[in-house]
């Protein structure tokens, strides 16, 4: 656009309406400028203003408002502004009865900044910025044995956050930021709503058409990058945290030194050098999420962890893998541990690691921290939780910054379920029948358990290994023998143990690549190592079906290029068999909530009928319970699925 | 095995891992309602009976069985 200097006319009509500057010849206006809608602001500095005029959308201009140094687009509302410096104001924004907003300096608003993650004491230190993934975060935060990879990425990032860099600050279109006391040095992308925070300081609102990122009342951060699709609101406290995509943080949290990736919600608690992967949801008071990594986890009222026995210092860190829970006034002692999907219940004052058993029951038992494997495998929550994640992905951002893969089963998760059932067994063979408890890498297990635990994990790798073949088959076409073969055939890429990098399950063969070439700055920007990893999140089906059928040979001997019809049709009753009994365990399960023991404190003044009916009106009856129904529909569906194919191969395809 | 004898055994296992008195363990006894398993205390059960008579019980079925009654009839069908 071309811009002029005011006329004559112009600055007079100006003076007229209230308005004043001590250089008019330092703003500059298009062609088609009117001066209707500004009154009684006053202008310092180099300014540019756009088209001021109203529009069906909404009344522009600017009214008792002090604006200095600002580049002000077209359709803009600027009002009741105490002082508005320093920024690049796209079209159609509006500002309104704010103290101050502006930029004071070279800022590179919240990127660059160094968070202590993980551990308190420091040394693993991540670098925000607007492009933090939890998969890059992973990587920086815990790879720290790697450290040309991390000199590398901190370099990248630096380059970064060099070029965002600047003495002017950004308000992109769309955005309205309303009744808020002091801005200073934060760029505002596309849409973003603020209303009645008290103090943003250094940082980033990045937010899309899409999925607009709400700021509301009574917010204090500083140092910040908040994300696309976020709110955060209701007198929340942040410093030197990372928000992510449809983050929800509310209701007084308060969090420093923390990151909180994709789909996270904080309410009430706090939290201190957290690095919340995907899915880390804390609703309670009194709940403190402390120099700890999660991720698909919930924490219960209480949630408690140390990470200093006052020695030497706040230097201890403890680990939550994916899908794991903690229930109320639940206390862990850093460091510790946990294993995938697992149960912590009680105060545990022991340190452990249980990360070879998923699925697992953490309680107290005579005084002792007891680990109860596989049997989480069999619970309503498991399944509740796997099928609620993926619908609960809140981001609508077509620029999805986070790479999540949701699979119960994956080879992560079953290579770990293998480990653990060797162990057992090893324990089993080894204990005593005196021995009430054995004890493996600082937790108690119960003798009697480890051959029955061992079990629950054969039924979900029998499950496994019939499911990952009835899939396969059911998505392809082949009509005779060798077709099929060739069909599932696998490459043998993604072979070895798997990693959960911050919600990417991937080979670590393969992430060991990229860390290679980061190391060897064949990496050259944050843009490629994004596009590295997402091409890993794309190849997870190829990765796991070569994982699977190195697994099956090792298991049964059955080789995929070579397997015969016979051999399919077992592995699908093995699937059947073992899917059935895994979902009528969960039935069992289920059934508990709606016993004797769930109807206490129900019809609260009546006799055994008004209890009854009391609890039927409320919480319904097992038979009717929808989830109890889904699981006998999946039920009956498993039985139609196995038997089609195993029809199939008995006298089709032969 | 006669009955009887099934019967003592689990009783014994029983009073064992639920640390109750004996007299409780009735045959119409139910071990969540009446004995006050709870869930790790019903997988003991399930573990201490498979190690006592030396069987494999089939898990899901296993966890249909409500009452020591049951029980006794349940492990009897293994032996």
């Amino acid at each position: 656009m071309e811009y002029r200097n005011l006329t004559n006319n112009e600055i007079v009509n100006l003076v007229k309406q209230g308005c004043y500057c001590n250089d008019w010849s330092l703003i500059q206006v298009p062609d088609a400028f009117n001066t209707d809608n500004i009154h009684q602001a006053r202008f310092e500095g180099k300014i540019k203003l756009g088209l001021l005029k109203n529009s069906p959308s909404g009344s522009s201009g600017i009214y008792s408002s002090f604006i200095k140094d600002c580049e002000i687009g077209d359709k803009v509302y600027i009002s009741q502004v105490g002082k508005l410096e320093g920024y690049v104001i796209e079209e159609e924004v509006v500002i309104e009865n704010v103290s101050s907003l502006t930029v004071e300096g070279e800022t590179s608003f919240g990127n660059g900044i160094e968070v202590e993650v993980l551990n308190e004491g420091g040394g693993r230190e991540l670098l925000l910025f607007d492009q933090l993934s939890a998969q890059i975060a992973y990587m920086m935060v815990t790879y720290r044995h790697e450290q040309k990879m991390i000199g590398q990425l901190e370099k990248l990032i630096q380059r970064y956050s060099d070029n965002i860099s600047s003495s002017k600050g950004k308000i992109e279109s769309g955005c309205r930021i309303r009744n808020v006391r002091t801005v200073k040095n934060v760029n505002f992308g596309p849409e973003v709503r603020v209303s009645g925070a008290q103090l943003l300081e250094e940082g980033s609102i990045v937010s899309c058409i899409e999925d607009p990122t709400i700021i509301g009342d009574g917010v204090i951060a500083k140092n910040f990058i908040i994300h696309s699709g976020s709110r955060v609101d209701s007198g929340v406290i942040l410093d030197k945290c990372f928000v992510g995509q449809g983050v929800r943080i509310g209701k007084q949290f308060s969090a420093e030194n923390s990151v909180f990736f994709a789909n996270c919600e904080g309410f009430h608690g706090e939290a201190v050098s957290l690095f919340a992967g995907p899915y880390t949801v804390t609703h309670h008071k009194s709940s403190l999420l402390i120099a700890g990594m999660f991720s698909f986890f919930n924490a219960g009222s209480g949630t408690n962890q140390s990470n200093h026995m006052y020695k030497l210092g706040p230097v201890h860190q403890g680990i939550l893998e994916r899908g794991s829970k903690t229930g109320s006034f639940s206390y862990l002692l850093w460091p510790s541990r946990i294993g995938a999907f697992s149960v912590v219940m009680g105060k545990h004052s022991a340190n452990f690691d249980t990360s070879d058993f998923p699925f697992s029951y953490i309680t107290v038992e005579d005084g002792k921290s007891t680990l109860t494997p596989a049997m989480n495998l069999f619970t309503v929550g498991t399944k509740r939780d796997t099928e609620k994640w993926p619908n609960r992905d809140r981001r609508e951002d077509p620029h999805k910054l986070d790479l999540i893969r949701f699979e119960l089963f994956s080879p992560y998760i079953v290579g770990k379920m293998i480990r653990g059932s060797e162990i057992l067994q090893t324990l089993y063979d080894h204990a005593s029948k005196k021995q009430k408890y054995v004890k493996f890498k600082g937790i108690s297990i119960l003798r009697l358990l480890l051959k029955t635990c061992r079990k629950y994990y054969q039924i979900g790798l029998k499950k496994y290994l019939g499911e990952q073949l009835l899939d396969k088959l059911e998505l392809g076409t082949f009509k005779n023998l060798t077709e099929l073969r060739s069909y599932l055939k696998p490459n043998k890429s993604g072979l070895g143990d798997w990693v959960d990098l911050g919600g990417l399950l991937a080979p670590q063969e393969v992430i060991y690549q990229i860390v290679q070439d980061l190391k060897n700055e064949r990496i050259k920007d944050i843009e490629q190592l994004q596009s590295r990893l997402k091409t890993v999140y794309n190849n997870y089906e190829i990765y796991a079906w070569s994982w699977y059928a190195d697994l099956l040979e090792r298991e049964t001997g059955i080789q995929l290029e070579h397997i015969t019809t016979e051999q399919i049709q077992e592995l699908l009753m093995l699937w059947k068999v073992n899917s059935l009994k895994l979902n009528n365990m969960i039935l069992k399960d289920a059934e508990k909530e709606f016993d004797q023991n769930s109807t206490i404190g129900y019809g609260v003044d009546g006799d055994e009928a008004i209890n009854k009916a009391d609890f039927s009106t409320v919480r319904g009856s097992y038979e009717e319970n929808k989830f109890v129904q889904s699981l006998r529909a999946e039920n009956e569906e498993i039985e139609k699925r196995a038997n089609r194919l195993i029809e199939l191969f008995e006298n089709e395809l032969v | 095995m006669e009955k009887s004898e099934v019967k003592a055994r689990v009783v014994n296992v029983i009073t064992s891992i639920l640390e109750i008195e004996e007299a409780l363990v009735t045959d119409e006894a139910n071990f969540i309602f009446d004995l006050g398993a709870d869930s790790m205390q019903s997988l003991q059960l399930v573990a201490g009976f498979e190690e006592e008579f030396d069987i494999e019980m089939d898990e899901d079925k296993a966890l249909d069985v409500q009452t020591v009654g049951h029980a006794v009839d349940f492990i009897a069908e293994y032996l």
